[in-house]
């Protein structure tokens, strides 16, 4: 019975019996398989490659040292069991002697797994490497096995053994969308699935593989994969998190994978472009893969430690990326477990140690390639697209506002006839200092201070109002007799520091305040302040003691004014109160206000950021009765201030804005940009061992050569970065290709052949199919490191195109799919869900390459994170519906909708692929997905009249198949139901329809489509429509 | 590789069983009873983390990580050092210096003592000292558990931080609360088991928080913090677009669990039936989490205690009333942060914000919980991932003078959970710049706060890349016994 069936069944077993699984005993032990596992888990920490950690001078990774003879008592003599010490010792019941000790807290072996080494014992012990470190070999097959696709031969073998057979083959509607999916990351149109459906001819798989593989849209699908081994992204992490213009490279990637670009020129170009005879520009570009790294720009930091974290991770990065190895522990000490050792390590570091670097961030991250994309064109052309729709628009609603503003005016030529105040005392509910100072408030509104004078102290005015909305707040600050020499406080120096500000409101009744925000604030006079210092007035809206608003060298004798403009028009109810504090905690203090006075307007715009006249103060100061006798510079001030408060302008002038700002953003594109690439400085830099790993604890020094374990090359050919690359791809090393096909495995399957896809390692998992993976590696390589010769192999092998449905019994029998006797089914990951939506709704813009997008995301979440500094706009026009891998990636906050992508701070390979209600409320909430149910629920009700034909259209469209009776009655009834709904309350229609971007025409009826944008919705959310069948 | 395959079937199992042992199995769910799917799930016993845990009886069950982000000084709120008067101005013997690095910021400055800016003061029975700036916290001293030895290996902020949280300086580990909600769960159905709250702050920090702080680095994304933002959506995409009502909504939701109920029928997968609870679980969380940023049903008294800026949402002190309403939900793990404690400069003027921001609303908390028999029960952590330096940063005898980092020593506190309140532990040299007895490593505070909850830090590991990755690292780190109660 083969051994792992066996296992499997034992699994089973121990689930069912609630007892720990063991391995069981088998009839042939293989080495590397059953054995070494056990000793690598069990014994290496101690006994293992790494010197630190030994003890008893014995290593167990090394045939000659374990069945050496020590003293008269040898560990492992083959052929016996019962004279080799290990045994002994794995068996003892005395507790001082048993191994693994009890207190290292590693798994005791069980029964099991040392009867499998008494077994191997007996059998000679026979040595050999870990499997990965072997040179990968076809295995062999019999002449009628040959005209088949290896991997069904490999795969039916095992399952055979096993007593399985493949599943059927899947329907070909779910094969051409599977395969969609995996070769271009989009499903395909409903147009493509009836022609795929429709084609009997026998090639047609062969024929519709070929046309997804020349896709431009296949390069996209694999650069995604690339970008995250990658770390790719457009800032650079940290805490100043600067944006870099390192995107021509993401191009690059892709228009490599376009050309099929063979996977060891490739890797050749991005380590050691730079290197190559006659290097173009684009090779040189490539390297900027080695370049994504984060990079620190922190205050403080010293940059030789931040350079040796860059040249770590790129180290780290080979590692996993190319060998599958976690060369990560060897920073610190020689690998536990495999034959990697610091030493080693520091060697492949010495390759990455002289780049022209210095270890800064930001605009300093030297080398640069200066690089002009030719992809920026058409950036710039839809970005100028949106500008000249919304102009018009804009112009035309200033027109009409503009009509509105005549009768506006004469209006208020009679409203100011009597005159005009600009300014209102609020009435005063309460008046508080925190550390004591006496409030006085006189009748004309003025506060005086007196009695305790403290170094610091807060006053709160609580006070309500009859206007119908305040717009800003005047603080007057007054000289009096009271004070020092009659200025215009009490402290010694008679000045005054007005740290901040605040305002909030409460409703009576309630515990709760609220915070109203300040936009600018204005005042006659400040000390002209350097740095963080008192003076401006402005520095009182910061909430920052250690700076603020001061009138020192102006006269303290006069009256001094300020005024605070609130961000928006505040309107209060009757049961409302304004709270204004005002704060005087300077780092010194003793300068609190002697005398002020509160005041409030509902003069919105210019009226209350400057201190000039108001408009409607200065039209009642002329006294004029005829808007045609009105001074132009006058009006135009008027003209302003109507429009300031005219919401369908105002927004109109919005979208130009924004669509402006972001016509400007592209143009900067279009020059020259720094992008991050690999150079060598003149002077090497010498290399040492980092003792503990700590970057400037120097241990001997190494010079450039790879790990022999891998493979050796002698010194003379390990000389720099293009010796190291044709190393990772020599035909002689073991692991860069069969890593290499693991990922494209996982690519189509969702896992790999080997589950830990970045470590092939003794701690990682064995292949399930191991003569696969050689099988592939030895075919990449043989022909030419083609990727899409192998990934067509994939998925035009009977494994691939299996039905995915599961009966019962395989599910308890292989639950993880380890067998193959089925197909893959997996949630798709969520760049693939969003394309898909944009796809499916006829919104996607396929444009290739180009300046990095906004895609929508919920507003506020890069302010929160940076406490203001960077604010996220989602792009405008089309550039919002590019696809998701060109979404501007910040690294300290990637973007929202992508909820289970790599983080993107450190190389990471495996999928993470978790089911929680966050993916729930990203699924149903995320902007892209309602937008993109809208223009679906639009496109089905112009192209069909039927409720039922409209229901086909949106299931063809989103799951590439015609709906069944069940279902079709499932979402009839649905629709009916929020039709019903929004007749009954047209206002909800609108406001559902109001998501994202207005569409370009609207000739639909807002209830009828707000009703099937719900089940478009709906449709978009369920299980099939985002996974991989 | 025989571990792997152990684990990975037990998860599976552990899947299967959940969905079996709630009477919701294949043949229920095939009846389309989704009513009374929904019903059973409401009524389910909570999930409760890993089988195999707690390790040992807990004495925490639940923690409010108190996170000050920046590195509060030691030398003006809680290490009291009289003898430095005398060094005032004077340079620090390279004698205590040792060799200490320093950030770029002072390395070229000469290291010229500044004595503490505050005056301390004795309190409660136990005698804590305490500076001038944290009354409240004086009010409370006996509660309390000074670690006033606490050290770190990272002097930026950043690295110090996800240290501090993470066990390692670099990005990429999980932090301790999604540890504890990976290992413990939580036994609230409505809720996640680890929620994060940041204080709302009006100045641009210059430190901002990281989302890998509360992150769950190689465990599963589920066990992640969620932050609770103090915004119309207090977690994203919990908001139904406008247009959308509940019943609308909830129409949208059935008939997406019955044609996924189908699907399941047809392809067998139980991946389906997770899906259909987690929509479930999302909906509920639709309601139970606008209700938490509603703190109207809480008595004035509430607010009276937390003090006056705890009636301002998004305050630190409005999150120290939340995080208390959180634990009485049954959430696991609540952390908050509240940036901003980096004072380079004017530290007599920009530390003194700091602590009226946070003094009296730590306290309350502390007091509130004692109050409601929660405190036993409830582990509270104050402090953030360094110390600041006993020199001046600036001019030592000005206004501007501030401090600079310092990793050698810093305080932490803690309060009820199982820790001895009324004691000091640790202390540091005269110049508050070694630590001079009980050295406390970050790995030794997350030893003992996992010891709290239940959970032997030696065992409790996560597989991720060939290798048993545990919170507290490979270096040896020790539960400090001494602070036991």
């Amino acid at each position: 019975m083969n051994l792992l069936s066996y296992c499997l069944k034992l699994i089973l077993l121990a689930i069912t019996l609630g007892v720990p699984f063991s391995l069981c005993a088998a009839a042939d032990v293989n080495f590397s398989r059953d054995i070494l596992p056990l000793l690598s888990d069990r014994c290496f920490h101690c006994h293992g490659p790494e010197p630190t950690h030994r003890e008893a001078d014995l290593r167990l990774d090394l045939r000659e040292a374990a069945t050496a003879d020590r003293d008269g008592t040898t560990v492992i003599v083959p052929g016996k069991p019962e004279a080799s010490e290990l045994l002994t010792r794995i068996t003892s019941s005395d507790a001082d002697l048993l191994m693994p000790p009890p207190d290292s807290h590693r798994k005791p072996l069980t029964k099991k797994q040392t009867e499998l080494i008494r077994k191997w014992i007996a059998e000679g012990a026979k040595w050999g490497q870990h499997w990965s470190f072997e040179k990968p070999v076809k295995v062999a097959v019999s002449p009628q096995e040959k005209s088949q696709n290896p991997i069904d031969v490999l795969v039916q073998r095992r399952l055979t053994e096993e007593g399985l057979t493949l599943s059927p083959v899947t329907t070909k509607q779910t094969l051409i969308r599977r395969l969609s999916f995996d070769l271009t990351g989009l499903p395909p149109t409903p147009q493509e699935v009836e022609a795929f459906v429709n084609d009997p001819s026998p090639d047609a798989d062969a024929k519709l593989v070929d046309r997804l593989l020349k896709s431009k849209h296949y390069g996209e699908r694999m650069a995604m994969w690339w970008l995250d081994l990658a770390r790719y992204s457009d800032t650079d992490g940290f805490q100043q998190d600067a944006t870099r213009t390192n995107w021509p490279w993401r191009d690059w990637v892709i228009q490599s994978f376009n050309k099929n670009q063979a996977f060891d020129q490739f890797t050749i170009e991005q380590f050691a472009g730079d290197l190559l005879p006659g290097a173009t520009p684009e090779q040189k570009l490539a390297t900027c893969f080695h370049r994504n790294h984060m990079t620190n720009g922190e205050g403080g930091r010293d940059p030789e430690e931040s350079r040796i974290d860059y040249v770590i991770d790129r180290v780290n990065t080979t590692g996993t990326v190319w060998l599958g190895l976690t060369l990560g522990c060897c920073q610190c000490h020689s690998h536990k477990f495999d034959p990697i050792s610091q030493a080693d390590y520091y060697s492949l570091f010495a390759f990455f140690n002289s780049i022209d670097e210095d270890g800064k961030a930001g605009g300093g991250a030297k080398p640069y390639l200066k690089f002009k994309s030719p992809l920026v064109t058409r950036a710039i052309q839809e970005a100028q697209q949106v500008v000249d729709e919304r102009r018009p628009l804009e112009a035309e609603t200033r027109k009409q506002a503009e009509q509105a503003f005549e009768p506006w005016l004469a209006e208020q030529i009679r409203f100011v006839e009597q005159g005009f105040t600009a300014w209102h005392l609020p009435q005063t509910r309460s008046l508080q200092s925190v550390e004591g100072t006496i409030l006085t408030q006189e009748a004309d509104g003025t506060v005086q201070a007196s009695g305790p004078n403290p170094r610091q102290e807060d006053y709160r005015l609580t006070a309500a109002t009859n206007l119908a909305r305040v717009t800003g707040i005047r603080l007057e600050v007054f000289p009096h007799v009271s004070h020092t020499e009659g200025k215009l406080s009490r402290g010694a120096s008679g000045e005054l520091i007005l740290t901040d500000v605040k305002l909030q409101v409460r409703r009576q009744g309630s515990s709760q305040l609220r915070d109203i925000e300040f936009a600018t604030a204005v005042a006659d006079v400040e000390k002209t302040a350097k740095g963080r210092n008192y003076g401006k007035i402005k520095d009182t809206l910061d909430d920052d003691p250690r700076n603020g608003w001061t009138t020192e060298d102006h006269d303290p004798k006069q009256k001094h004014v300020a005024v605070f403009a609130l961000a928006e028009p505040l309107v209060l109810d009757d049961q409302e109160e304004l709270i204004f504090v005002m704060l005087h905690r300077s780092t010194e203090g003793d300068a609190n206000i002697g005398r002020f006075r509160v005041m409030l307007t509902d003069q919105p715009g210019q009226a209350v950021r400057s201190l000039d006249p108001m408009p409607l103060e200065a039209l009642a100061a002329v006294k004029t009765t005829e808007v045609s006798k009105l001074d132009p510079k006058l009006k135009a001030r008027l003209l302003e201030q109507f429009l300031v408060d005219h919401g369908v302008y105002q927004r109109k002038k919005t979208e130009l804005d924004r669509a402006n700002a972001q016509l400007a953003q592209v143009k900067k594109a279009a020059g020259e940009l720094n992008v991050m690439v690999l150079a060598e400085r003149k002077e090497p830099r010498k290399t040492f061992v980092l003792e503990r790993g700590v970057w400037d604890k120097h241990g001997a020094e190494v010079s450039r050569s790879v790990p022999k374990a891998v493979f050796p090359l002698p010194q003379e050919k390990t000389k720099d970065r293009l010796d190291l690359a044709r190393w990772l791809v020599s035909d002689q090393n073991p692991l860069t290709a069969r890593v290499v096909v693991n990922h494209l495995w996982q690519i189509c399957f969702g896992e790999g052949l080997v589950r830990t896809p970045g470590d092939f390692g003794l701690q990682g998992e064995g292949p399930t199919h191991p003569e696969v993976i050689d099988w592939l590696a030895v075919e990449l390589m043989e022909h030419n490191w083609d990727l899409q010769h192998v990934l067509r192999l994939i998925v035009t092998s009977r494994t691939y195109q299996q039905r995915s449905e599961v009966l019962p019994a395989l599910l308890e029998r292989d639950p993880e799919n380890r067998l193959l006797a089925r197909g893959p089914r997996f949630r798709l990951p969520s760049w693939m869900i969003r394309d898909a939506a944009l796809q499916a709704s006829g919104l996607l813009n396929p444009a290739l390459g180009g300046p990095p997008v906004m895609p929508y995301q919920p507003a506020g979440v890069w302010a929160e994170m940076f406490m203001g500094r960077f604010r996220y706009e989602p792009s405008q026009g089309a550039a919002q519906y590019r696809r998701s891998l060109y979404a501007f990636w910040r690294r300290s906050s990637a973007p929202t909708f992508l909820f289970d992508s790599a983080q993107r701070r450190v190389c990471e390979v495996e999928p993470r692929r978790t089911n929680t209600p966050l993916q729930a409320l990203t699924l149903l909430n995320d902007l892209s997905i309602l937008e993109a149910s809208r223009e679906l629920a639009r496109t089905a009700i112009q192209q069909e009249t039927t409720v039922p034909a409209r229901l086909e259209l949106i299931a063809r469209r989103i799951l590439s198949r015609s709906l069944d009776a069940r279902e079709r009655a499932v979402l009839e009834r649905k629709f009916q139901l929020s039709f019903a709904h929004y007749q009954k309350q047209p206002e909800d229609a609108l406001s559902l329809l109001d998501v994202g971007q207005p569409p370009n025409k609207r000739n639909v009826a807002a209830d009828e489509l707000a009703a099937y944008m719900v089940i478009a919705s709906m449709v978009f959310n369920l299980d099939e429509a985002i996974t991989h069948e | 590789m025989n571990e792997q395959l152990r684990q990975r079937a037990f998860e599976v199992s552990r899947r299967y069983f959940l969905g079996r042992g709630a009477g919701v199995g294949l043949g229920a769910m095939a009846l389309g009873l989704l009513e009374n799917m929904r019903r059973a799930e409401a009524e389910k016993p909570p999930a409760i983390g890993l089988p195999e845990l707690p390790h040992k009886p807990p004495r925490a069950k639940n923690v409010i990580f108190l996170t000050q982000s920046g590195g509060p000084s030691q030398i003006e709120l809680f290490d009291d050092k009289p003898g430095l008067m005398k060094w005032a101005g004077k340079e620090l013997p390279e004698s205590v210096r040792g060799g200490q690095r320093l950030t770029t910021m002072t390395a070229n400055q000469k290291q010229l003592i500044m004595p503490s800016r505050t005056k301390f003061k004795r309190y409660g029975e136990s005698g804590a000292t305490l500076g001038e700036w944290l009354p409240y916290h004086g009010e409370v001293a006996d509660e309390l558990c000074f670690i006033k030895s606490m050290v770190t290996d990272q002097i930026n902020h950043a690295p110090a931080m996800t240290k501090y949280l993470t066990g390692h300086q670099l990005p990429g580990r999980p932090s301790i609360g999604a540890w504890s909600s990976y290992g413990l769960g939580s036994e609230n159905r409505n809720l996640p088991d680890y929620l994060v709250l940041i204080s709302k702050m009006k100045r641009p920090s210059d430190q901002p928080l990281y989302d890998h702080y509360w992150g769950s680095g190689f465990l599963p994304s589920r066990y992640q913090g969620v932050k609770l933002r103090n915004a119309r959506e207090p977690v994203l995409y919990l908001r139904d677009p406008d247009g959308l009502p509940r019943n609308v909504r909830r129409g949208m939701l059935d008939g997406i669990a019955e044609l996924n109920q189908m699907r399941l029928e047809q392809t067998g997968d139980p991946e389906i039936e997770t899906r259909i609870r987690q929509y479930e679980m999302a909906w509920r969380m639709q309601s139970s989490i606008p209700e938490l940023n509603d703190l109207s049903d809480e008595p004035e008294s509430t607010f009276e205690l937390y003090g006056p800026d705890s009636r301002r949402p998004g305050s630190y002190a409005a999150n120290c009333v939340q995080a208390r309403r959180l634990i009485e939900r049954g959430v696991r793990f609540v952390q908050l942060f509240h940036p901003d404690w980096d004072h380079h400069s004017r530290l007599s003027s920009w530390c003194v914000a700091r602590c009226r921001d946070t003094d009296q609303a730590s306290a309350a908390l502390v007091k509130d919980l004692k109050q409601r028999g929660l405190l036993d029960e409830t582990l509270v952590i104050w402090g953030g991932e360094f110390g600041r330096g006993v020199a001046g940063q600036g001019k030592w005898d000005s206004p501007e003078g501030g401090r600079d980092h310092h990793p050698r020593c810093f305080t932490t506190w803690l309060a009820g959970g199982g820790v001895k309140s009324g004691m000091t532990y640790g202390a540091t040299d005269d110049f508050s710049y070694n630590v001079a007895e009980n050295p406390v490593n970050v790995r030794d505070l997350h030893a003992t706060v996992l010891h709290l909850l239940g959970i032997d830090h030696e065992r409790f590991t996560f597989r991720h890349q060939g290798l048993d990755f545990k919170l507290t690292g490979v270096e040896p780190s020790n539960i400090i016994k001494e602070i036991l109660a």
